[in-house]
Order: C-alpha cells, then sequence, then structure tokens
C-alpha cells in the first residue's frame, strides 16, 4: 500500500496525448513507488501501450508532467530514459541471436572505453545473473534460448543500466506456467531491491499474484488506483469495461438466410486452435477478444493469407480448403484488413487503382488495354455509394483521412461482389461520424445477405453490431454469445480468461 | 496555380529538369571539344544510347518490382557473343531467326534469374550478383578464349547499324535509334495501360498488399526478370551490330550504365514510380556522358565510370530529398482541396447526371 509519505520514484502527472483523431490518453496520472509492483489494467485502446511509450521517450506528451524523484524531467528519446533508469521489457524480448548472453546484458553501454574488456565483461554479467539467481552460459549465443531466458537476459541488461523503473508490457504471453513462476520470482527479487516496477498484463490470475496495487485506465482515462487487497477480478473487470455504449446504430432484427460458411475444428500450430463457428447469411459474427488472441489469424487463414494446418472450411456446402488470396477471392470471400497501411492500400496508387486492382481483368477493352472510363465509372459508383470524401478519384490513397481509406477498402473488395466479408477492426482510427457512416454500412451489406465476419476490439460496437460474439483467448475459442445474452462483463472475463461462474465465486 | 499543379507533377519536374541537365552538359562539352556538334558525334552518341536504353527498359520492369538485375551485362555479352558466333559458322541464318535466338536466349537467362528471386527467394541482389559472375564464365568456358570478328560476318549484318530511315540535314535516325523508341512506347503503353503493367507498380509499392489483393506476385516478378533478359538479349544483338568484334569481355561493366540509366531516369529504387520516358531520358545523359567524356582530352577514362558513380549517388539522394519535398508541397496543396468547404468537386461530366 502507497504510503502518501513516501515520494514515488516515477510520477507522471495529467499526461495527456492524441493521433490524429484519436485522444490516446487523456490528462491521466500514475505513480510508481520504489519497492512495489504496480499492475496497469485496461482493454485495448485504452492507453496503457501509449502511457509507456511516453515513459521510455518513443513519444512525447501533448501535455502533462514527469517527475523523477519529485525533478521535472523530460524524456525526449529512449536513450535518455536509459539515462533516467526507466526501462522496458516487452513480449518479444529484443535480442541480437548472434551475440553471446554477456553481449547482449551489455549492449547499451556506451564508454566502457574503445576495447573490449572481455574478462571484466563475463565476470560482470555471471554477477548479475547470479544476482537475479539464474543460470546461463554467459558465453553461450542468444540464439536458441528459450523465451523465458530471453526474458532473463533482458531483465539482466535493465539491471546492469542501474535500473529504478521497470516496465513490463505482457512478458507473460508467451511464457509456459512454469516459466511465468520463474520470472515472478526474478520481479520480486527485483521488488525488493527497491525497483519500482510497471506490470501490464491481460491474465487476472497473475495479476492477483504479483501485485502490490492496481490501476485501471479505461479509453485513455484513469479510472481507478487500489491496493491489491480491494480489487477482486469482478471489480476490475467492471472498472474496465465500464464503456458508455454511445449513440450506435439502432441495430434492426435481421432475418437469419442459408448456411455459408461453416469452420470445423480449424487449427494452425501455435496461433490458434480448435475454432469452429458457422456463418449464415445476412449474419454478422462477431469476433471478439483481447490483442494477440488470434482473431485476425483465424481471418487471414480463411482468405488464405495464412493458411490453416488442419481443420475444414466448408462454403455452401462444400469443403473448401483455401490456399491463397486468390482462391478465396473466387470462392466469393473478402477480407478488409486491419492495417490498411501495411496489407490494405497500394498508398501511391491512386483511389480508382485501388478499388479496381483485385479486378482489373474486367475492366479491359477489346485491345486487352485497361480501359480507364469503366474503372473510374466503378470509382464514382463507390465514391457516391460510400460516401467517400474527396475531390477527385484520381487523388493518391495516402492523401485520405482514414475514414476514407477504410471506405476504399471496402469499395475495393464490395467490387469483387463477395458472400462473406472479413471486416478486420473495420472502425479502428477513424473518427465518430465516419465510424457511424461504417457501421451504417455494414447493417445495409448484412441486410443484403451478405454474410459477415466482424472482428473488433471495440466492445460496445461488437457487442451493437454482431447477432452473436464469438471470444477468443491466446488462440482458443472461449465461447459463442448470443446477441441477447452478451454484455461487456461476460465478454471481456471470457476474453480475460475468467469462467463467469469462477469469478463469482472469487468475489462472493 | 492550382491547375497548373495539376498538370505538372512533381515527377514531371524531375524529367524536366533531367532534360535541362543533358542540355547543360552538351553546351559544356561542345566549349571543351573541338567539333563536337556535328552530325557525326550525334550519331555516335545515339547508337550507344539506343543499346542502353533497351537493356534500361528492361532493367526498369524489375526495379519497378522493387528487384534489380545486376546481370544484363553479362546476359549482353553473352547474347552478342553466342548470336555472333552462329552467324560467323553460318552467314545464311536468316535476320530475324537471329534476332529471335539472341532475345530467346536473353529470356531463358532472365527467367533463371527470376526463378531463383520469386520462387527460391534470394535476394534479387545476391542472385543477380551471382549470375553476373556465372553467365560471364560459362560464356567464357564456351567461346575457348576466341573472338568474333566482323569479317566472319555476314555482310547486312555489318551494314545494319549505318541502315537509316530517315534524316533530318545531316543528323541520322538509324534504324537502331528507331528501334529503341519503339521500345520505349511499347513499353511505356504496357506500365501505363496493361493490367501486368499496373501490377507491377502494386507490387513495387506494397508486395504484402498486393499479395492479399489476390495478385500473383511471384509469377509477375518472374515475368519481369524474363521480360529484362529478354530485352537484354536484344541489347547484344544490338551490341554485335554496332561492334561487330566481340570478345568474352563484351559489355562488362554495362550494368553500372544502365541502373545508372534507371535511376537517373527517375525509377524509385524501391519500386512503384517511375516512366519509361524518363529512363529513356536517362540512357541520354548517361550515353552522352559516355560517349562524350573520353573526348576530352584532359580526363582519364577512368573518371568516366566515377562519374557514372556520383550521378547514381546524386540521383538517389535528390530523389530521397528533393522529389519527397516537392511531392510534400504538392500533397499540402491536395489537402487544401480536400479539406475546403467544397469539399466534393464536381466530376467533369457528373452534373449532366443531376436531373
Amino acid at each position: 500500500m502507497a504510503e502518501p509519505s513516501r515520494r514515488p520514484t516515477l510520477e507522471m502527472r495529467g499526461i495527456s496525448k492524441s493521433f490524429d483523431a484519436t485522444q490516446a490518453l487523456d490528462s491521466v496520472s500514475l505513480q510508481l513507488y520504489p519497492g512495489e509492483v504496480h499492475t496497469l489494467l485496461g482493454e485495448n485502446g485504452a492507453g496503457k501501450s501509449t502511457l509507456i511509450k511516453i515513459m521510455t521517450g518513443v513519444h512525447q506528451p501533448d501535455a502533462g508532467e514527469i517527475l523523477l524523484d519529485g525533478i521535472l524531467i523530460q524524456i525526449g528519446n529512449t536513450a535518455q530514459a536509459q539515462n533516467y533508469g526507466i526501462a522496458a521489457i516487452f513480449q518479444e524480448p529484443v535480442i541480437f541471436p548472434d551475440l553471446n548472453v554477456a553481449e547482449n546484458i551489455f549492449i547499451s553501454h556506451q564508454g566502457r572505453g574503445s576495447v573490449v574488456d572481455w574478462r571484466k565483461m563475463y565476470r560482470d554479467a555471471e554477477a548479475i545473473l547470479a544476482k537475479l539467481g539464474v543460470a546461463l552460459d554467459v558465453r553461450s549465443p542468444a540464439r536458441g534460448l528459450t523465451l523465458a531466458a530471453q526474458q532473463s537476459v533482458e531483465i539482466a541488461k535493465a539491471i546492469s543500466l542501474q535500473v529504478r523503473v521497470l516496465i513490463m508490457d505482457e512478458p507473460t504471453a508467451s511464457l509456459s506456467a512454469h516459466e511465468v513462476g520463474q520470472l515472478f520470482k526474478l520481479v520480486h527479487n527485483l521488488r525488493d531491491q527497491g525497483v519500482a516496477i510497471l506490470f501490464v498484463s491481460h491474465r487476472m490470475e497473475e495479476v492477483f499474484v504479483i501485485s502490490d496495487r492496481v490501476t485501471v485506465f479505461r479509453d485513455g482515462r484513469w479510472i481507478s488506483t487500489k491496493p491489491r487487497d480491494q480489487v477482486t477480478p469482478k471489480s476490475a473487470i467492471n472498472d474496465m469495461v465500464g464503456r458508455e455504449l454511445g449513440d450506435f446504430f439502432v441495430r434492426e432484427n435481421r432475418s437469419k438466410g442459408d448456411m455459408l460458411l461453416s469452420v470445423k475444428n480449424l487449427s494452425k500450430q501455435g496461433v490458434f486452435s480448435e475454432v469452429n463457428f458457422d456463418i449464415h447469411r445476412g449474419e454478422v459474427l462477431g469476433f471478439a477478444g483481447l490483442i494477440g488472441a488470434g482473431r485476425t489469424d483465424v481471418g487471414l487463414a480463411l482468405f488464405g493469407v495464412e493458411p490453416a494446418d488442419t481443420g475444414a472450411i466448408i462454403l455452401n456446402g462444400q469443403p473448401q480448403p483455401i490456399r491463397s488470396p486468390q482462391q478465396a477471392i473466387d470462392l466469393g470471400i473478402a477480407y478488409v484488413t486491419e492495417d490498411r497501411r501495411e496489407r490494405g492500400l497500394i498508398l501511391p496508387m491512386s483511389i480508382t487503382a485501388n478499388i479496381t486492382l483485385p479486378l482489373l481483368k474486367k475492366y479491359l477493352n477489346i485491345l486487352g488495354l485497361i480501359h480507364r472510363q469503366s474503372e473510374q465509372d466503378t470509382a464514382e459508383n463507390y465514391r457516391k455509394r460510400l460516401s467517400i470524401r474527396t475531390p477527385s478519384t484520381h487523388l493518391e490513397a495516402s492523401k485520405l483521412s482514414g475514414g476514407n481509406q477504410q471506405k476504399v477498402m471496402l469499395s475495393k473488395w464490395l467490387n469483387t461482389q463477395p458472400q462473406l466479408l472479413i471486416l478486420d477492426e473495420p472502425t479502428r482510427g477513424i473518427d465518430v461520424g465516419a465510424k457511424a457512416e461504417v457501421h451504417t454500412i455494414i447493417n445495409e451489406l448484412a441486410a443484403q445477405g451478405f454474410g459477415i465476419m466482424l472482428i473488433s476490439s471495440d466492445l460496445p460496437e461488437v457487442l451493437a453490431m454482431s447477432d452473436r460474439i464469438l471470444v477468443m483467448r491466446e488462440g482458443r475459442q472461449m465461447g459463442i454469445f448470443n446477441h441477447d445474452e452478451a454484455t461487456q462483463e461476460k465478454v471481456m472475463t471470457a476474453a480475460m480468461g475468467q469462467s463467469w461462474q469462477t469469478v463469482e465465486m472469487v468475489s462472493a | 496555380m492550382n491547375t497548373l499543379r495539376r498538370y505538372i507533377r512533381p515527377e514531371q519536374i524531375r524529367e524536366l529538369s533531367l532534360l535541362l541537365l543533358i542540355i547543360m552538359a552538351v553546351m559544356i562539352f561542345g566549349t571543351q571539344i573541338e567539333g563536337y556538334y556535328s552530325a557525326r558525334t550525334f550519331n555516335r552518341i545515339a547508337t550507344g544510347v539506343a543499346i542502353i536504353t533497351v537493356v534500361a527498359v528492361g532493367q526498369t520492369l524489375v526495379v519497378l518490382t522493387r528487384n534489380i538485375d545486376l546481370s544484363v551485362g553479362s546476359i549482353v555479352g553473352f547474347s552478342a557473343y553466342f548470336v555472333g558466333t552462329q552467324f560467323g559458322n553460318n552467314n545464311d541464318i536468316a535476320p530475324l531467326l537471329g534476332i529471335l535466338i539472341a532475345v530467346g536466349l536473353g529470356a531463358v537467362l532472365g527467367l533463371v534469374n527470376g526463378a531463383l528471386v520469386a520462387y527460391g527467394r534470394v535476394p534479387a541482389i545476391i542472385t543477380t550478383l551471382g549470375t553476373l559472375a556465372i553467365y560471364r564464365t560459362i560464356l567464357v568456358d564456351y567461346s575457348g578464349a576466341k573472338t568474333v570478328t566482323t569479317a566472319t560476318l555476314p555482310k547486312w549484318l555489318v551494314d545494319l547499324q549505318r541502315v537509316n530511315l530517315f534524316s533530318i540535314g545531316e543528323i541520322d535516325i538509324r534504324l537502331m535509334v528507331a528501334l529503341a523508341l519503339v521500345i520505349v512506347l511499347i513499353f511505356q503503353l504496357v506500365i501505363t495501360y496493361l493490367p501486368y503493367g499496373r501490377r507491377l507498380y502494386a507490387i513495387g509499392s506494397n508486395p504484402d498488399a498486393a499479395r492479399v489483393a489476390g495478385l500473383p506476385t511471384r509469377r509477375i516478378v518472374m515475368t519481369a526478370y524474363g521480360l529484362c533478359g529478354a530485352l537484354a538479349g536484344l541489347g547484344g544483338f544490338m551490341f554485335l551490330v554496332r561492334f561487330g568484334d566481340i570478345t568474352v569481355v563484351a559489355a562488362q561493366g554495362m550494368e553500372l550504365q544502365v541502373v545508372a540509366a534507371v535511376v537517373v531516369g527517375g525509377i524509385n529504387i524501391f519500386g512503384g514510380s517511375g516512366t519509361m520516358l524518363g529512363v529513356m531520358l536517362g540512357a541520354v545523359m548517361i550515353g552522352t556522358l559516355e560517349q562524350s567524356l573520353i573526348r576530352l582530352p584532359n580526363i582519364s577514362e577512368f573518371w568516366k565510370d566515377a562519374l557514372l558513380g556520383l550521378f547514381i549517388l546524386l540521383a538517389v539522394a535528390s530523389d530521397a530529398v528533393i522529389l519527397n519535398r516537392l511531392r510534400n508541397l504538392w500533397a499540402r496543396g491536395d489537402l487544401k482541396l480536400v479539406s475546403s468547404p467544397s469539399t466534393v468537386l464536381p466530376q467533369p461530366g457528373e452534373a449532366t447526371h443531376v436531373p
């Protein structure tokens, strides 16, 4: 429990940060005391990552103060953060596989003289690892170390830099239960040495084992900070999901059509396993879960970008082993990616060229040349239908706002005349107005008989738009809820890996 | 200003400034070299430029996909020597068959590159650096250290380089030059009006998005290499016509000139942008430098390559710095258009649809 008399090692005061239209952090404050493990909880998009990036100097806050030992500081870049003794380790350790353990530990040390004193480096590395109670050969290359061992190297690296604030962003996500136990020993060890630790995890059970205090963020705002003994899984989840449902499109009652897609025991080694669901024509099946739960991977498998290893995809009653996007397109599947820049649009190309890219063959004249006018007509048609706001369809896609880029991607895929539309985070990073428009479009498409797989990390959105909601967690399907029975609490609880009953028992 | 900005894009400014540079270079050479302004100079430069242009057009297809082909010099040499030997052995081979052999041989060598890059996933620069050496070595082995000489070639082949289509005053427009112009025109049409061209740009700009859009990216990259090889093969035939005497080191180092022409001509080395007309200007620039520098009395021939290298560096640097600045300037203008209140400007012809 934090005593007001003690001075926090690091204090964040009234930090705000926005990216384009999105307010990622809205005047949040957080104190990290020496010798505490402070857990930060929040849904996707709650602002945890942004705060971490500000603490490590990756981003600069728009407003607010950062105090180290009560002294105002500015963290301009990651090197400065290191000098202040602030270090972060992530789910995927940053390791140089061809360097040995000792070199990895001392990689960011500068000013140790121009000649490497190998003997001293090995001695120091061994001393640090001994202090941590980790048995690793400092001379062996980092390649081939287990993830847990790599995490240990990362922690050793932080210690070698005289870390005072250690940020751990989902460090356990890829670890086995045994490895998590070892990591926690390390964390407690560090805490006892007076390090302030900020711990981010989505695994509720871990949070209660390791934390001294728990802070919850929601929608970029601070919601609560409580000592662990005053927090229950249920109260934490309530704090996390208390989002306002807002003005969502009034969901029309839709009539379910014929069975369109049936997925049976779909698995991909190390990514997701045993996924089972059906989508009917005219139905929106929501996919809820935390980032990294494997929802996008299921979408990529259905579209043939990263095909599944085993399991069946049955489309209109026919089993279809889909191995490539071209095949999926021919079968009437379309995938609107979450990643507009990397996988979605060819940014330097015009809006028109982007829309017609998958179906260029349909725009040829007798000579086999591209018929610019008919291309143009299609683009104009979609510009009106989806109200894409642009002075001209000749404009480069890169010049559009996020919401309009999203509409260009939708146009591109609607133009392939799909039956099944996979929408991956269709409203992420776009403004409220565009978001409402996308929701209207989704409803219209469902009414026209499209089957829609809606992957969304926006809980109110997925609850409002979907007929049924499939929840995934760490590559596993946790259950499917009907629209009527689904609540934010139930879905979030499933996504965090607590069965609803267990939570009730704990809080009773 | 806005209309002007719509018609002149940053890329065209680049081509215009390249044209200015060429004129400046010619003027400088004119003051330094005696009798530089003559039909003879023009004809000599034009023939050299024609060969570089044809090979550079092929290289452009590959570079548009964010790859590179360093083996073109070896392919040109191989094709020139191989076809030269065939004609030397049998003077009666039909001209068209000779050209087909050259193009076909080049295409095969190009497809080998393409298969390794697209399907073998070997990085393009490594693959073609390897085949640059391998193709040359096969040629050395095949030739048995003999050379093709003009005396052994059929007369029509030797005379071909002086075949004139028409003359403007004393300046001749020769068959070889016309051929290069036709190739440039054809491939400019290909990259603007064929789905294949659109796909080359798409792959070069964003390979992942191209794949997700269902494009057969590997096949497209492989064909680009095949076409590049075929054009290098044709370049080999032109090389044979121009020089007649072909040794095993023919066209060695030509990849430097070709890559320079492509890059100076405004093709982004990271793929996805540029035009064939720009490449032709690039080839003119490089060819003019090449043919003129050797006539400068005070400059050693070795400086020629250094100057080419300098031009590549300048072109890439100006692409990164100047062109990006220009693009940003243009983008700001376009954004103003987007965000102004009358955002949805009517398109020409649109008004007629309104009842």
